[in-house]
């Protein structure tokens, strides 16, 4: 305990002090310390429990767990992954009904308050259930196995199939010429690759030749065979599935662009010729080069469709038969062909999940975790991956901070290096700490109105009612004559240096200056009803609409406020003695604050660069407007010129688990998606907010000591 | 009248010339208690002291010594306003070639100001107006027509803490030639050294140029701005109390750089210390609230000023 201070009481100094045994609590201070130290906690506690559940709730999500096979008390069997168990009430009559048999009834099925208990079942093979989530009451479950041999197929659409594999087989149609007997053997032994294997025909027409048939090879017919044979085929049918992927994607999408090109510049020729500009001629060689093209590029094309189809022949015969015990009907081909089974390129993953170890789940762990940061997402957003939502966060990202710094850092050097400190800068200033405040979708409607719609379609068809080009004249001569009047006007204006500003000074100073806006103001209506600019895509819409430039625009206007503040935070404690040391080696202003002010600002505008991330990375609202979609058909990036396409809309962490929790029809499957989404988010802001950081310490650890 | 001064100060840009701005007041404040409390001991003995502290306008004592010399500035009724506080009053005063100038007087004396007049540094306070003649070398310093930055590159100044800049410190060295656009690294190599040199560094620093100055000591950090002063070979350095914030070895080591680089440079230096003045100085201004008193060879001012007052202030009785 501290001791208790001497208070004296007024009166004769010789008089004995009056010794107050304690000092009161609120002196002390000590509720204050516990009021500081709980809010401390309380807001720790929020944060970790935040972070805790998304943290838990995102790495837990890909776990394989134990498929049950559940059998009823009705006799029913069902084959289902356990999701999640609740207590609910059915309502009075049926709550009594079961209270009266609760001695008969399996221990654990009802709940503390005589409730009974249900477990939400995953059952997937939703072309047979229809609806691939469903509710068990535990007091209607007769038995739960875990049978080693059911799998969980992942598939690359309609979702999840559980069931037991029973064959591989090849499948295909054939023609076969006739023997010399003129029969054809509809069963028998064939040689293949694994070794010799049954098959079987179907006859469909015969001829004297021979017959079309359809022949059904047996590679594997039983559960064993099938899981000798099943990883290696399944990685070939895999290699088989991202070569066709590749192909239609790459290959078909370069000949696409290439056409595309060629049909614009021709388009272009031919809205010249319109205007007259084109004599005919041109126009009919530059016909001829496009058709010529279109041509070679058609035969490309076929070419390579030709090997698709091939490829996709080959991939279409190997086929596995996965069977639903509860049916009896398997995993098929396709949702409108139920008796053919499956191919094995449909298959993304199979999890045997009740065989595996704690090794192998952790590899199907891994596994699922890769996809979904690698791939691009499946069946409306729900499966897959998120790689091209990532990509675009990132990219948005890097391009907001690439617009925003520059921007806020001169507006800074401005406001506080150039600017006389006055009422009308601290009127700005105010202002520009206010934007930090608006909401965001207020951006997000600017952004949409002016960035996409008027901005975006003056660079795609030029202005939309121009002047006549006599007028645009007129006005531009009339700029250069206010120009000039501005400069000749402001050097008149200019105070004697050493000498405080006269009143004719500053009546001519805010002539010049009220000039100088005129002449940008109409510098501006010269480039925006220039007769001369058609735009640069009239064809089509390109900057017109959605798209991540007007995104990363919007983005950095929204974080503007941040950068500023940091900034000018950061110049102003620039000591004044290194300005003064500078001015006195004979710097002027700019040198002055490019070789000493701004290195030594460097981290305070690092920090708000940090904090124009942090904002900008996770806002939502102005992307729904100006840029952000459900799924975007191309990244905004691709691997040929001109390699970067600021124009087109783009895939977004925030906006998809907006997307995704709340806009998908399969609310139950989507849950663990918006769960690992949230923690990818997290991690990519905390991500790009290091590599921020640490650029901050390594310029700090510069400028600090170079500050002696 | 105080407080309307002060109300002036945040006009001036604010976080750079706070202390000039005070120091505007101070004088001003000085003078107001001056006037009022009158602390002089026998004002009999002090006539010019007390003229001054009235207000009226006495002429220098000015000792013939100083107009022989051949001469870098001429001051010509040069006054000095922060707003509407006069700061130097009709100023006159012929700074010696090649000799240590020492400025002394008491706080807010304006010794300062007068320095930062030289290389303009007051043009940086929107609030300063200045009037009459001012001459470097014959050329007017506050002419329209002055190019500052050429003006300010021509003089060197060393402030009263020292500034180096975050960089290494060779870059802090050759900054004046640097700001100059010489790229050379033969020519600047070879200032670095000789500034180094001429500022008695380059043995402690000639291992670690390239390194930033971190672990370098106070008067280390002097002497660097000293040779960042003069790597231009400037025609006047200017010294504001380079050794205020020093330790006395340190102190003792800049002032027995400051006599030698005198042989090579003309160098004014405002010092609060008058042993330090006495030391390293070949003449002496003794200023009080903006005027100058006695300007004379430093031997003469100390030891038989032509004015008592000046006898009074430089043994520490008065001041």
């Amino acid at each position: 305990m501290s001791q208790a201070p001497l208070i004296q009481s007024a009166g004769d100094a010789n008089e004995p002090r009056h010794v107050k045994r304690r000092t009161p609590l609120a002196v002390r201070g000590e509720p204050m310390l516990w009021l500081t130290g709980m809010a401390l906690t309380a807001c720790i506690f929020m944060i970790v429990a935040l972070l805790g559940i998304v943290l838990w709730n995102g790495f837990a999500t890909f776990w394989p767990r134990d498929i049950h096979e559940v059998k009823l008390d009705n006799g029913s069997v069902f084959l289902g992954v356990p999701t999640r168990e609740e207590s609910y009430d059915p309502g009075p009559a049926r709550l009594a009904d079961i209270r009266a048999e609760s001695e008969t009834l399996p221990a654990g099925s009802l709940d503390d308050k005589g409730l009974p208990k249900r477990r939400l079942y995953r059952v997937g093979n939703k072309e047979v259930t229809g609806q691939p989530f469903q509710w068990v009451d535990l007091m209607d479950i007769e038995s739960i196995e875990e049978p080693k041999d059911v799998v969980l197929l992942e598939r690359t659409e309609w979702g999840i199939w559980l069931g037991t594999p029973e064959t591989i087989l090849l499948k295909e149609e054939r023609f076969i010429p006739a023997t010399a007997d003129g029969g054809i053997p509809l069963e028998g032994m064939t040689q293949t690759k694994w070794g010799e294997r049954r098959f079987e025909r179907e006859i469909l027409e015969s001829t004297d030749e021979g017959a079309r048939v359809i022949e059904r090879t047996y590679v594997a017919e039983t559960g064993p065979d099938v899981w000798e044979l099943l990883p290696e085929m399944h990685r070939d049918a895999d290699k088989r599935r991202a070569r066709i992927k590749s192909l239609n994607k790459h290959d078909v999408g370069f000949i696409n662009m290439k056409m595309e090109r060629a049909r614009l510049a021709f388009r272009e020729v031919q809205l010249q010729h319109e205007d007259g500009k084109v004599s005919d001629e041109r126009l009919a060689a530059a016909r001829a080069t496009f058709e010529e093209k279109q041509e070679t590029l058609e035969a490309e094309y076929e070419e390579l469709l030709e090997e698709i189809r091939e490829l996709e022949r080959i991939d279409d015969r190997y086929r596995i038969v996965v069977r639903d015990p509860t049916s009896g009907a398997f995993a098929p081909r396709a949702q409108t062909e139920p008796d053919e089974p499956m191919r094995l390129s449909q298959i993304v993953r199979v999890v045997r999940a009740n065989d595996l170890g704690v090794g192998g789940r952790l590899g199907v762990y891994f596994s699922r975790w890769w996809e979904f940061v690698s791939e691009e997402p499946r069946e409306a957003n729900t499966e897959g991956g998120v790689f091209p939502v990532i990509f675009g966060t990132v990219m948005l990202t890097i391009l907001l901070s690439i617009i925003v710094v520059p921007f806020g850092v001169i507006a800074a050097l401005y406001l506080r290096e150039y600017a006389k400190q006055g009422l009308i800068i601290s009127m700005v200033r105010i202002a520009i700490n206010n934007l930090a405040g608006v909401p965001s979708i207020v951006y997000g409607v600017f952004g949409l109105g002016f960035f996409c719609y008027t901005l975006g379609n003056y660079i795609d068809n030029g202005p939309t009612n121009p002047w006549s080009p006599g007028m645009w004249w007129v006005g531009s001569v009339g700029t250069v004559v206010i120009l000039l009047c501005a400069a000749v006007i402001g050097a008149l204006g200019r105070p004697t240096p050493g000498q405080p500003p006269t009143r004719r000074n500053k009546i001519l100073g805010g002539a010049a200056m009220m000039l100088w806006l005129g002449t940008l103001g109409l510098f501006i209506a010269l480039i925006a009803k220039s007769p001369f600019f058609d735009g640069f895509f009239p064809a089509r819409t390109t900057f017109g609409t959605k798209g991540i430039l007007w995104s990363a625009l919007t983005l950095a206007l929204l974080t503007l406020p941040v950068v500023v503040v940091a900034t000018e935070e950061a110049i102003s404690s620039v000591p004044g003695s290194q300005r003064e040391g500078s001015y006195g080696c004979g710097a002027s202003k700019w040198q002055t604050i490019r070789r000493i002010v701004l290195p030594s600002a460097m981290p305070g505008i690092m920090t708000g660069m940090i904090l124009a991330i942090a904002r900008g990375a996770g806002e939502v609202a102005p992307l729904m407007l100006v840029g952000a979609v459900k799924l975007a058909p191309e990244l905004p990036f691709e691997p040929y010129f001109p390699y970067f396409h600021l124009e087109r809309s783009f895939m977004h962490l925030g906006f998809h688990i907006y997307d995704v929790g709340f806009q998908s029809p399969d609310s139950e499957a989507a849950r663990p998606v918006v769960w690992t989404t949230t923690f990818l988010l997290i991690v990519v802001v905390v991500t790009l907010n290091l590599a921020a950081i640490a650029f901050r310490a390594r310029l700090r650890k510069r400028t600090r000591g170079g500050a002696f | 009248m105080t407080r309307t001064e002060t109300s002036t100060a945040p006009t001036m840009d604010e976080q750079t010339h706070t202390s000039e701005a005070e120091s505007a007041v101070k004088t001003r404040r000085v003078e107001m208690q001056s006037r009022d409390a009158q602390p002089a001991p026998d004002p009999s003995e002090f006539a010019v002291i007390d003229a001054i502290r009235r207000g009226e306008t006495v002429p220098a004592t000015i000792h013939d010594a100083v107009e022989d010399e051949p001469h870098v500035l001429n001051v010509q009724n040069f006054r000095l306003w922060y707003g509407a506080a006069q700061a130097l009053f009709d100023l006159n005063m012929n700074i010696p070639r090649g000799k240590v100038t020492a400025l002394i007087g008491p706080s807010g004396c304006g010794k300062s100001t007068f320095l930062r007049s030289i290389n303009r540094l007051n043009d940086l306070i929107p609030s300063v107006r200045t009037d009459g003649e001012l001459l470097l070398n014959g050329e007017p310093v506050y002419a329209p027509d002055v190019d500052v930055i050429d003006l300010r590159k021509r003089m060197g100044m060393v402030f009263q803490k020292s500034n180096p800049f975050p960089m290494s410190i060779y870059e802090n060295v050759v900054y004046p030639l640097r700001i100059d656009g010489e790229r050379r690294k033969s020519v600047l190599n070879e200032v670095c050294e000789k500034a180094l040199r001429g500022a008695a560094i380059w043995d402690e620093v000639k291992d670690r140029l390239h390194q930033p100055g971190t672990g370098l000591s106070g008067g280390q950090q002097q002497r660097i701005c000293i040779a960042r002063a003069i790597a231009a070979e400037p025609e006047v350095l200017l010294m504001d109390e380079p050794c205020s914030a020093l330790d006395p070895i340190a102190t003792l080591k800049i002032e027995d750089l400051i006599s030698e680089i005198g042989q090579r440079y003309t160098v004014v230096i405002v010092t609060h210390n008058m042993q330090q003045a006495a030391r390293v100085s070949d003449y002496t201004a003794f200023m009080y609230l903006g005027r100058l008193v006695e300007f004379g060879p430093t031997a003469e001012l100390f030891q038989n000023p032509k004015l008592p007052e000046t006898e009074q202030y430089v043994t520490g009785r008065f001041g």
